[in-house]
């Protein structure tokens, strides 16, 4: 009697034994850092989780997720990239461009997949974003200006100059506006930019170009973006319309965005580590821009902003807001 | 030869709290002379002071040393010229540097200062063989921290400094103000043995007329800005405190009431 | 923590060395407050490598860093002694124009840098022939750098120059007396220090692949955690004591951010570091009175 029990309980810690040592076989590692934390980034990271527990990594549950961020302190990133290198993970995910600069400067051989570049090739993270062919690729946040360009007209048929809001501090909007301005001359429209270093500046730029612009378009800038509200109110009273890159600025009171959002880049992000864990090779994968695109409305806005939206495009939204 | 031509000074012109700290001082200071200064609070010793060092421009009037007029020179410029002690004797001198260090930095006084070693073995004997006359036990001490003497002891050490290298005058400005009696006159006789030895021009303000008749051979008295009495050689000699009063008096036709003055 | 980890934290620890050596001349030496580092440690990456993007050779581009630095370090000693203006305030106000001028110089927020030549691709290059990875051969080299660097500026302070601007900081109107033309010391002093922090700017965007303008917020503070911390640990009673106390203070620093990052059980976290280096900065500056049992006596704190 006590041998069988002895037996059972042998055998029950061998399977388990058995199982553990399986499941910490198959423990994968995936460290995340980015370089300040913001909603975007964050959304990124959310995005990047999600798509792994879909895919069976959750943590704690075979997947070891390690998350640190910079804090906007760039030694404290460079020595993230340095325990993230000497942790050896299955992948590394950096978000946004110094993070990732950092991270691949500290190592040739770990899988990293970055997101939320702009200009990846600029930064010198890849340079064949067709063929990275080294450890690194990812996923950027280039915004498709010139069918945003097409969206303005859309809204605002009559826009001959249009205005710009930036940070001339950021890398990504400074990139941007050098996009705006050779695509919208294409789409029949000269372009006023307007700076802001700051958030509290965000409301005089605005200002700054009531009068001399018939639309205004705000691009992934994230000192623009974070003070979205001021550009709002200004469009409002002067009867503007004010068009965003990035859709959550539609329920703030842009009359329309045909953005993508962080969250879906952070789940494009998410299916590249996927693939990695599975054995494919980074330099093998070409760099992603944004798949996803949704249309979103505000009609208020709209009304506010003195412009009529044409059935045609109401149809073909994702979010209306009324 | 020293002079002053004329220096007038005044603090906050312009303003209600103006005060005329020199009005037109005229003051001659042939070579050799030990000149004691005194006066009561507000006279314009100390002003007068930073005048000849440079630390204070006059509103008008002239500084020569030797034939050059240093009216506009500031303070490093002239330092070749002089040499001063100051009254407080951390002030004057650089605390938690080491005893040697600041023996360097006044051995360097109006020489231009290059990129060698500031105390090399050489010049550590020097000071050595220096500091020793004083008797105070500081020969082994030279690399300890400045901070760490006494009052009376660097009082003593920043005499040896100010007189270390070439100068036209040594100013002194009430340095043995801030020491207890016994080390006040012993610090009194090591600035007698110097100024003795190498035959310094010097002008020493005191606050004690007693410490002024004492030593030196002329005494100059300030007040409210201006020169009130000067005394020298065989007039000075046997002086005591109270004919000084009376002399003042018989000149401006009051009487001295500053108790710091009259009992020190 | 990983080898890479410690090895990295030294390597860190060295550049940011550089930085803690140049605070030190102006806070403890020249006794000035200085907040110009700010703007100088990314003035120097912006210069280096912008020279380094049109094939300016890494070493001369380097130099040229801390140049500049030298440049924004004088304009800052320039509005104080000349202008009058307050220490403080002079230093705030080049870091504020630096922001701009940086990104004049570079032209847009970011000058990337991987894969072009630094100053440490040929010693990457050494190392591959001896078997030894990036992260061992790069806090080697700088170890040798900064010991060099070290030893130059303890000479330095050590001679007649280096004792008149020591003096200058100490007592400024007792070296007037000395014969110590002040001003100029405080042009140079503050020069020598720019210099340096500008250099260790160039040297650390080449290490880390990028110069941004966003690169120095908050090094004055770490260069300061530097100082303080190293006199915390150590006497500093001699120049050669003082200067290695701000390498140890740096290297011990970047250790104890790369124990946090790396101290999963406590729950430390990299966003903790803002609060904790505050702290141990407070801590540092509050308790100069109290004497460690083990250390000797310090070198006299701050005067404001």
């Amino acid at each position: 009697m006590i041998a069988q029990r002895m037996g059972f309980a042998a055998l029950a810690a061998a399977v388990s034994l058995g199982f553990s040592t399986l499941a910490v076989a198959a423990d994968k590692h995936v460290a995340i850092t980015q370089i300040v934390e913001h909603p975007a980034l964050d959304a990124v990271r959310k995005g990047v989780k999600d798509v792994l527990a879909e895919a069976g990594y959750i943590e704690g549950k075979g997947l070891k997720w390690s998350f640190e961020s910079a804090q906007g302190n760039a030694a404290t990133a460079a020595q993230i990239a340095k325990k993230f290198a000497g942790d050896a993970p299955d992948v590394i995910v950096a978000i946004a461009t110094p993070s990732a600069q950092t991270v691949v400067a500290n190592t040739k051989t770990i899988p990293v997949v970055f997101s939320a570049v702009t200009d990846p090739v600029g930064a010198k993270l890849v340079s064949d974003a067709m063929h990275p062919g080294k450890n690194v690729t990812g996923v950027t946040d280039m915004t498709p200006i010139a069918a945003h360009m097409a969206l303005v007209k859309r809204v605002v048929p009559n826009a001959k100059r249009l205005g710009v809001i930036s940070n001339p501090g950021e890398a990504n909007s400074v990139s941007l506006v050098t996009l705006i301005e050779a695509e919208a001359p294409k789409a029949g429209m000269s372009v006023v930019v307007a700076a802001a270093t700051k958030s509290g500046e965000v409301l005089a730029a605005a200002r700054s170009l009531v009068g001399k612009v018939d639309a205004i378009y705000i691009p992934t800038d994230n000192t623009v973006v974070s003070a979205f509200e001021a550009v709002v109110k200004v469009g409002n009273e002067a009867g503007i319309a004010v068009l965003a890159g990035d859709t959550d600025s539609v329920k703030r009171g842009a009359v329309a965005a045909a953005g993508f959002n962080y969250y879906d880049i952070g789940r494009q992000t998410g299916h590249m580590v996927v693939k990695i864990l599975h054995g494919a090779n980074p330099g093998d994968m070409a760099v992603e821009g944004v798949a996803k695109t949704d249309l979103h409305l505000n009609l208020k806005s709209a009304k506010t902003q003195g412009v009529t939206l044409s059935d045609a495009l109401i149809g073909e939204a994702k979010d209306v807001i009324r | 030869m020293i002079e002053a031509r004329q220096i007038a000074v005044t603090f906050n012109a312009g303003t209600p709290m103006e005060t005329p700290a020199m009005r037109g001082i005229d003051l001659t200071i042939p070579e050799g002379d030990f000149v004691t200064v005194i006066g009561s609070n507000g006279a314009g010793k100390s002003t007068f002071l930073n005048a000849l060092a440079g630390e204070l421009r006059p509103d008008s009037g002239q500084i020569l040393i030797g034939d050059q007029d240093v009216t506009a020179w500031p303070t490093a410029k002239r330092a070749g010229l002089v040499a001063r002690v100051f009254q407080d004797p951390l002030g004057g001198s650089c605390a938690n540097l080491t005893i040697e260090e600041n023996l360097a930095l006044a051995n360097a006084r109006g020489k231009r200062r290059g990129f060698g070693a500031s105390v090399g073995a050489h010049l550590r004997e020097d000071f050595r063989a220096q500091i020793t006359r004083l008797n105070l036990g500081l020969e082994n001490r030279l690399g300890d921290r400045m901070e760490l003497l006494s009052g009376g002891q660097r009082q003593a050490v920043s005499l040896l400094m100010a007189a270390m290298q070439p100068m036209k005058i040594l100013l002194l400005d009430e340095h043995t103000a801030a020491l207890d009696p016994k080390t006040a006159a012993f610090v009194l006789e090591l600035t007698r043995e110097i100024v003795a030895e190498r035959g310094l021009t010097t002008l020493m303000v005191t606050h004690s007329m007693r410490q002024a008749l004492a030593i030196g051979n002329r005494t100059v008295m300030l007040h409210e800005g201006q020169v009130v009495l000067d005394v020298r050689d065989q007039e000075r000699e046997g002086l005591k405190v109270e004919d000084l009063l009376h002399m003042f008096e018989k000149v401006r036709g009051e009487e001295i009431d500053d108790d710091a003055l009259l009992l020190s | 923590m990983s080898q890479i980890a410690f090895l990295g934290a030294i390597e860190v620890g060295l550049l940011f060395a550089l930085v803690a050596l140049g605070v030190y001349l102006s806070f403890r030496v020249l006794q000035f407050p200085d907040l110009t580092v700010d703007g100088s440690f990314p003035l120097g990456a912006a210069v280096c490598a912008s020279l380094i993007v049109v094939e300016v050779n890494p070493y001369l581009a380097s130099l040229a860093a801390a140049v500049a630095g030298a440049g924004a370090g004088m304009v800052t000693a320039w509005l104080n002694v000349r202008l009058k203006i307050l220490h403080l305030l002079a230093s705030i106000l080049t870091m504020i124009a630096l922001y701009s001028i940086n990104l004049r110089i570079m032209g847009r927020p970011n000058i990337a840098l991987l894969g072009e030549t630094t100053v440490f691709t040929p010693l990457e290059a050494l190392g591959e022939a001896v078997d030894m990875p990036t992260y061992v051969v790069l806090p080697i080299a700088l170890f040798g750098l900064v010991i060099l660097v070290k030893l130059a500026l303890d000479w330095f302070l050590n001679s007649e120059v280096g004792l008149a601007m020591r003096a200058t900081g100490v007592n400024p109107r007792m070296a007037r007396a000395q014969g110590i033309h002040t001003n100029r010391y405080i042009l140079g002093g503050m020069a020598l220090s720019n210099a340096l922090v500008a250099l260790a700017g160039a040297l650390f965007a080449q290490s880390q692949g990028a110069a941004d303008v966003t690169l120095g917020v908050g090094v004055i503070v770490v260069g300061l955690a530097a100082v303080i911390g190293g006199e915390a640990v150590m006497n500093t009673a001699t120049v050669f004591r003082a200067t290695l106390a701000c390498i140890i203070g740096s290297i011990l620093y970047r250790l104890a951010v790369a124990g946090a990052l790396n101290a999963d059980m406590l729950g430390l976290k990299a966003q903790d570091l803002n609060l904790i280096t505050a702290v141990l900065v407070t801590l540092a500056m509050v308790l100069p009175g109290v004497r460690m049992p083990f250390r000797g006596k310090r070198k006299g704190g701050m005067t404001s």
